[in-house]
C-alpha cells in the first residue's frame, strides 16, 4: 500500500517513451502533461468534463485529462495530439483531412477532436453515429459541418491499415 | 478550477479500504472512475481530506452470473454496459440507458458504483438500478450488507452509504422480458429534464405483470410511479389503461421548478412520456397499441 503523501512518483509510457516522474497528489493529468512534460497540445477548457478540448488517449481510450489525476496515469500508455504527426513536415491522415475539409477555425478544440477520432480508426461508422461519438467535444467555430467530413473521409483509410489495429479500441 | 490538496493512497485490497475509511471518519471519498469526483472536486464544491483510489484493487470489475442474478463490481465500467454481450442479454435496460450517460469519454473511464454513490436525481444508472430492482451491497469494517434500492436513495446526491462504508457489488434479480425507456434533454448530453423506464412481463393471456414504473428528474430521486404500476398490474396494457396510467404517474409526483423546466412542464411530460414508452413496450412484445 503506497503512504499518503501530496508527492507521488509515477511510471507510464508518453507517445511512446518511458517516463518516471513526481507529481503533486493534486494535479490532474491534463495540467501535468502540459506543465511537467511539457506537452502543450492538450488544451485546457472547462476543467469540470463537459468540453472536450482535454481529450487524450490512456490505454487506447479518449479520456478527458481533466478528469484524471497525473497519478492515475501510473501505468499508463498514454497518447497526446503530439503522437498523431510523423515529423515537423507531414500530417497525420486524420490532420490532412481536417485540413482539407476546414474542420478548424480558431483550433483551440482540434487536439480534442483529433484525438478522440483517431480512435474511431478500423470502425465502421455513419454520419449520425460519427456525430454521436463526437457530442464529447465542443466547437464554437465550425457548426461541425467540416469535422464531420473531415471524419466521415479519413475513416475508409483505416479500416485495412494493420499498423492501426492495435489501437482501434472504443 | 483545481482542486483542493488532499491525502492520496491508492490500496490493494477492499480491508485496506474499509482501515482508511474508518481512520478518516466521512473525511475521504473513494476514486474509482472519477467522472462524477473529479467535477466536483475540480469546482471545489467538495474538499475532501483523502482520497481513496481504489483502481488498483483486483476483482472490482467483475461481472458474476448466479442463475437469473447478475452481480457487477462497484468498478465495473460504463462502456462495458454499453457493449458487453452478457450485459446485452441480461441487463438490456441498463445497455440501453448507459447510451445517454456523459459522452464517448465519459463512458470510458466511469463506473457503475460511482453513478450509484453519486445518486444524481437524474442520472440513468440510478433510475436503471431503481427500476430493476438491485440490491446494493456495502461493506464497513462493522460488517457487510445488504440494502434493498428502494431504501438505497436518501435525496439528491444522498445514499444510505454510510461514510465508513464502501459500496462492493450491485445485485440485480431476474430482468423483466420486456422494457422501455424515454428521457428529455435541453441539449445533447445535458442532465435529464424528465426520464422515464418501464419493465415488466407477459403472460401467455396478454396480461401484465412485475410492471415497474421508473421516473428520474421529477424528485430529489429516482421514484418509482407506484399507482400507475398498480393500476397496470394484471392488466393488457389497453389504451384505456396506459392513459390512466400516465395521469396517475403525473398526478402523484411533486417535480421541481427550475431552469431546465416548470413542475407543470415536468408533469406534462412525465405523463406524455410514460404513455409513449408502454406503448412502446407493447410493440417490442408484438403488439400494437390501440
Amino acid at each position: 500500500m503506497s503512504d499518503s503523501s501530496n508527492q507521488i512518483e509515477i511510471c507510464f509510457e508518453i507517445n511512446g517513451r518511458q517516463v518516471t516522474q513526481t507529481v503533486p497528489v493534486r494535479m490532474h493529468a491534463a495540467d501535468f502533461l502540459r506543465h511537467q512534460i511539457g506537452l502543450t497540445g492538450t488544451h485546457l477548457g472547462c476543467e469540470q468534463g463537459i468540453c472536450g478540448m482535454c481529450t487524450i488517449s490512456v490505454d487506447d481510450r479518449p479520456v478527458k485529462s481533466c478528469l484524471m489525476l497525473a497519478v492515475q496515469l501510473d501505468g499508463a500508455k498514454v497518447r497526446t495530439v503530439e503522437s498523431l504527426a510523423p515529423d515537423e513536415t507531414e500530417l497525420h491522415p486524420l490532420q490532412a483531412a481536417f485540413k482539407r475539409h476546414h474542420a478548424l477555425q480558431c483550433g483551440f478544440c482540434t487536439p480534442g477532436f483529433l484525438m478522440l477520432a483517431r480512435s474511431f480508426a478500423g470502425r465502421r461508422m455513419n454520419r449520425a453515429e460519427i456525430a454521436e461519438e463526437i457530442s464529447g467535444v465542443l466547437c464554437r467555430c465550425t457548426g461541425y459541418e467540416g469535422i464531420l467530413r473531415a471524419i466521415e473521409e479519413w475513416l475508409p483509410g483505416t479500416w485495412t491499415d494493420a499498423s492501426l489495429s492495435d489501437e482501434a479500441g472504443q | 478550477m483545481k482542486a483542493s490538496d488532499f491525502l492520496y493512497h491508492r490500496p490493494e485490497s477492499v480491508p485496506q479500504v474499509l482501515g482508511l475509511l474508518r481512520d478518516y471518519a466521512g473525511g475521504a471519498r473513494i476514486l474509482a472512475g472519477g467522472q462524477s469526483l473529479m467535477p466536483m472536486m475540480n469546482l471545489r464544491l467538495w474538499r475532501p481530506a483523502a482520497l481513496i483510489d481504489i483502481g488498483r484493487i483486483p476483482d472490482l470489475e467483475r461481472l458474476e452470473q448466479k442463475g437469473d442474478v447478475t452481480i457487477l463490481g462497484p468498478r465495473f465500467p460504463y462502456w462495458r454496459i454499453e457493449n458487453d454481450r452478457v450485459i446485452a442479454e441480461r441487463l438490456p435496460l441498463l445497455a440501453r440507458m448507459v447510451r445517454k450517460v456523459g459522452d464517448r469519454q465519459v463512458r470510458n473511464r466511469g463506473t457503475i458504483g460511482g453513478s450509484l454513490v453519486q445518486a444524481d436525481p437524474t442520472g440513468e444508472m440510478p433510475l436503471g438500478t431503481l427500476i430493476l430492482g438491485a440490491t446494493i451491497h456495502a461493506e464497513s469494517i462493522r460488517g457487510r450488507r445488504a440494502i434493498p434500492v428502494e431504501q438505497y436513495f436518501l435525496g439528491s446526491y444522498a445514499t444510505a452509504i454510510e461514510p465508513d462504508e464502501m459500496l462492493v457489488a450491485v445485485e440485480y434479480p431476474r430482468h423483466p422480458a420486456y422494457f422501455s425507456f424515454a428521457e428529455v434533454n435541453r441539449r445533447h448530453n445535458d442532465f435529464a429534464v424528465v426520464s422515464v423506464a418501464v419493465a415488466g412481463d407477459r403472460a401467455a393471456d396478454g396480461t401484465w405483470h412485475n410492471l415497474r414504473i421508473g421516473l428520474g428528474g421529477v424528485d430529489e430521486t429516482p421514484v418509482l410511479a407506484l399507482a400507475a404500476m398498480r393500476r397496470g398490474e394484471g392488466t393488457l396494457l389497453q389504451a384505456p389503461d396506459i392513459a390512466q396510467m400516465g395521469i396517475l404517474a403525473a398526478e402523484h409526483i411533486d417535480p421541481p421548478d427550475d431552469f431546465r423546466a416548470s413542475a407543470d412542464y415536468r408533469r406534462h411530460l412525465t405523463r406524455v412520456h410514460l404513455t409513449r414508452v408502454l406503448g412502446s413496450m407493447l410493440a417490442s412484445a408484438g403488439f400494437r397499441e390501440e
